[in-house]
C-alpha cells in the first residue's frame, strides 16, 4: 500500500487546507482511494454536508513532520495498522472518540485507542497454474521449494507484517509460536530463494507479475487475486495459513477538524459503506455486520470465510519492533 | 529611462535575480538546512547517521550502485544521443521536425507509464523475449528486468532527450561546411569527427552528461521498478528511511551526501568545461 513516488518533505509544503465544512482525507491513491471516495466519502457528505477532499499518497514521514511543525493538513489518514499502533504510542495521533465511533460493531482484531481498521486483507499464496503441471503449490513451504516449483517468487517489498511470518511458517514454525519473530531464522529461510525473488511495491504490480507468469507464484493480497479471477484470469489461491493484516484509519495529532474526523471514521466504518467498499476492492470489511450485507459469492472470497487455518499477524509486536525489523529488512534486501 | 531604481546593484544583474533568489532561499535553502540539522540531531546529537551511512557495507553498496549506474547510463546516453542529435541537425527540415516531435512526445508521456511499458517489454514473457525466442536466437528467456540491465535500459531511454536537446543546441552552431573543409584538407571521416566535430561539441556533451549524471543519481521510480532490491540506489534508500521507517535523521544524512556530491560535480563542470561566450 505504498506508492512512494516522490520524496516529499512536509516543510514549506502548503498542502490543502480545509475550510469549516471540509475535511481532508489522505490515502494510498489508485483504485483503493477511488473506492473510499465513492463508498465512504460520498454517503458521508450526503449525511453531513461536509465535503471530503482527497489527498495523498499517505506518507509517514510527512505525517510526523506535520505533527511536529504543528500544521497538520490531513484530518484522517489511511495507514498501515502496525504503524498506527506505533504512532499512537509516539504521540503522533489523536485518541479516537468512541462515543462517535461504534466500537462494538468493529472486528476487535483491528481496534485500538488510536486507530480502527480501515479494511483488512490476507497475504495468500497466489500462483499461475499455466506455469505448473498437475503438481500445483499448496502450502507456504512450496513458495520456498524451487526444486519442485521452479521460477521466480514475488513478495511485498516494504517492511510490513507478512513475508517474515510466511518464511517462518514455511520453515516449520507452528503458527502459535511465531512471536517473538525469530528474525535470524526468517532471513536464513529467505536467503535460500533470494536470487529468485522479485519484489512488488504495489498491488497492480503484483497482479501483473502473477498474471504474466513473470513470477509464477508469490505472496499477494487476497483481494488482488480475487480481482484477477473476477476478470476471468486463471490464477490459483492457496488459503492455507493465510496471514491477516490491516490498514487503519487515524487522526493525526492536531488535525484541524477533529470532530468532523471522528464523524468521518464513524461513517467509513459503518456496515453498508464497509460492505460496498469491499465489493469494489476485494479487500475485506472490518465491520462485523458487513458480510451479511454482501453478495454471497463475494462473501465467499473473504479471508474469514475460508475454512483453511488463518494466522493473525501480531500488530502490537510489529508496532513495538517496527524500526528494528525495518532496518534489518532493508539492509538484507540491499545486500 | 530607469524603471527600477536598482542603484548599487546595477550592472550585477542581482536586482533582476532577486525574486528567484528569495524563492530559492525560502523553498530550497532553508528546508535543506533544516534537513541537514535533523541529520545530526536525530535520534540524538552527533554524527552517528553519517558514521552508519559511510561505515556499513550495505550502504557502501548502495552508494556504489548509485554512481555506477549513473556513470553507465551517462556513457550510453552520450553514445546514442550524439549521432541522433547530429542527424537531427543535418536532416532535411521536415524529417527532423517529425523525429524531434517524437522525442518531445516521449518526454511528455508520464514517467511511470513509460517505466511500466519497459517492464512489460523486458519481462521474461514480454515482447522482446518472445521475439527473440520465435526467431530461435535464444531458447530460454533472457533476464532483462529486475536487474541492472533493466535499470540501465529504462534510464537511458528516459534520459536521452535530456542529452539530445543540449547537444543539438551546440551542434546547430557548427557550420557543416567545416567538415567539408576538413575533408578537403585530407581528413578521413573518422579524423573529421574526432578532431573537428567532437572538440567543437565538447561543451554540449559535458553539460548534457553532467545533467544526465546528476539526474540519474537522484532517480527513484525507474530503478525501483526495473531493478531488483540488490541494485538499490540512494534515492530509494532515502525514501525507505523517511517514508517507511520515519527516520528523518538517516534520510537527511543520505540526502545531504547526495547533494554534496552533486554540487561538487557541478563545480568541476564549471571549472573545466564552461567556456561560456560572455567570459
Amino acid at each position: 500500500m505504498k506508492h512512494a513516488l516522490l520524496l516529499a518533505t512536509a516543510f514549506g509544503c502548503a498542502a490543502m487546507t480545509a475550510s469549516a465544512d471540509e475535511l481532508v482525507f489522505s490515502s494510498w491513491g489508485g483504485t483503493t482511494q477511488d473506492a473510499q471516495a465513492e463508498h465512504w466519502a460520498g454517503p458521508f457528505t450526503e449525511q453531513t454536508g461536509i465535503t471530503v477532499l482527497n489527498d495523498g499518497p499517505t506518507d509517514y514521514g510527512k505525517i510526523k513532520a506535520m505533527v511536529e511543525a504543528g500544521s497538520v493538513a490531513w484530518d484522517v489518514a489511511d495507514v498501515e495498522f502496525d504503524w498506527a499502533l506505533q504512532a499512537g504510542q509516539q504521540g503522533l495521533l489523536e485518541p479516537l472518540d468512541f462515543s462517535v465511533i461504534d466500537r462494538d460493531a468493529l472486528d476487535p482484531r483491528f481496534v485500538s485507542d488510536y486507530a480502527v481498521g480501515s479494511f483488512y486483507y490476507s497475504f495468500v499464496l497466489g500462483y499461475n497454474p499455466a506455469s505448473f503441471g498437475a503438481d500445483t503449490p499448496a502450502s507456504l513451504a512450496d513458495l520456498f521449494d524451487t526444486e519442485r516449483f521452479p521460477g521466480k517468487r514475488t513478495f511485498y517489498k516494504w517492511s510490513a507484517p507478512g513475508v517474515i511470518e510466511a518464511a517462518l511458517l514455511a520453515d516449520g514454525v507452528p503458527a502459535d509460536e511465531l512471536y517473538p519473530l525469530d528474525l535470524d531464522r526468517a532471513f536464513a529461510k529467505l536467503d535460500t530463494i533470494k536470487s529468485d525473488i522479485i519484489w512488488w511495491s504495489g498491488g497492480a504490480q503484483s497482479q501483473q507479475l502473477i498474471a504474466s507468469g513473470e513470477a509464477p507464484m508469490g505472496l499477494l493480497w487476497n483481494g488482488r487475486l480475487s480481482a484477477l479471477q473476477a476478470d476471468g484470469l486463471d490464477v490459483g489461491i492457496v488459503w492455507d495459513q493465510n496471514i491477516t493484516a490491516a490498514d487503519a484509519l487515524v487522526v493525526p495529532k492536531g488535525a484541524p477538524d477533529r470532530e468532523a474526523a471522528m464523524r468521518f471514521i464513524a461513517a467509513a466504518t459503518a456496515a453498508q459503506p464497509q460492505a460496498d467498499f469491499a465489493a469494489a476492492t476485494g479487500y475485506a470489511p472490518i465491520n462485523v455486520d458487513s458480510p451479511a450485507l454482501m453478495d454471497p459469492e463475494l462473501r465467499a472470497t473473504l479471508p474469514d470465510a475460508q475454512s483453511a487455518p488463518q494466522v493473525n499477524a501480531d500488530m502490537a509486536y510489529w508496532a513495538e519492533h517496527r524500526d528494528e525489523i525495518g532496518t534489518r529488512w532493508y539492509a538484507w534486501q540491499a545486500q | 529611462m530607469r524603471i527600477f531604481p536598482i542603484g548599487r546593484l546595477r550592472g550585477t544583474g542581482i536586482g533582476f535575480g532577486l525574486p528567484a533568489i528569495l524563492l530559492l532561499l525560502a523553498f530550497f535553502v532553508v528546508p535543506v538546512a533544516l534537513l541537514l540539522a535533523r541529520s545530526v540531531t536525530e535520534p540524538q546529537l552527533g554524527w552517528q547517521n553519517y558514521a552508519a551511512l559511510l561505515g556499513s557495507s550495505t550502504y557502501a553498496k548502495v552508494f556504489f550502485n548509485t554512481f555506477f549506474v549513473a556513470g553507465v547510463v551517462t556513457a550510453i546516453t552520450v553514445l546514442i544521443a550524439f549521432p541522433v542529435a547530429w542527424a537531427l541537425v543535418i536532416m532535411p527540415k521536415g524529417w527532423s521536425a517529425v523525429v524531434f516531435a517524437v522525442i518531445l512526445l516521449s518526454m511528455w508521456t508520464n514517467l511511470l507509464a513509460r517505466t511500466y511499458a519497459w517492464m512489460v517489454l523486458l519481462q521474461q514473457t514480454g515482447l522482446i523475449n518472445r521475439m527473440l525466442m520465435s526467431t530461435g536466437l535464444i531458447d530460454r528467456p533472457l533476464q532483462l528486468t529486475n536487474n541492472l540491465v533493466g535499470v540501465t535500459i529504462g534510464m537511458v531511454y528516459i534520459m536521452l532527450p535530456f542529452m539530445i536537446l543540449p547537444l543539438m543546441g551546440v551542434l546547430k552552431k557548427i557550420d557543416p561546411a567545416i567538415l567539408q573543409a576538413a575533408a578537403l584538407c585530407g581528413a578521413t571521416k573518422w579524423q573529421a569527427l574526432r578532431r573537428v566535430l567532437l572538440p567543437l561539441a565538447t561543451p554540449g556533451i559535458a553539460s548534457g552528461a553532467l545533467m544526465v549524471f546528476v539526474m540519474s543519481l537522484g532517480y527513484f521510480v525507474t530503478p525501483s521498478l526495473l531493478g531488483g532490491a540488490s541494485n538499490m540506489m540512494l534515492a530509494e534508500l532515502i525514501a525507505q528511511q523517511v517514508q517507511s521507517l520515519v527516520n528523518w535523521g538517516m534520510g537527511g544524512a543520505a540526502a545531504f551526501v547526495l547533494l554534496v556530491v552533486t554540487l561538487a560535480l557541478y563545480a568541476v563542470q564549471l571549472r573545466f568545461f564552461d567556456r561560456g561566450e560572455a567570459r
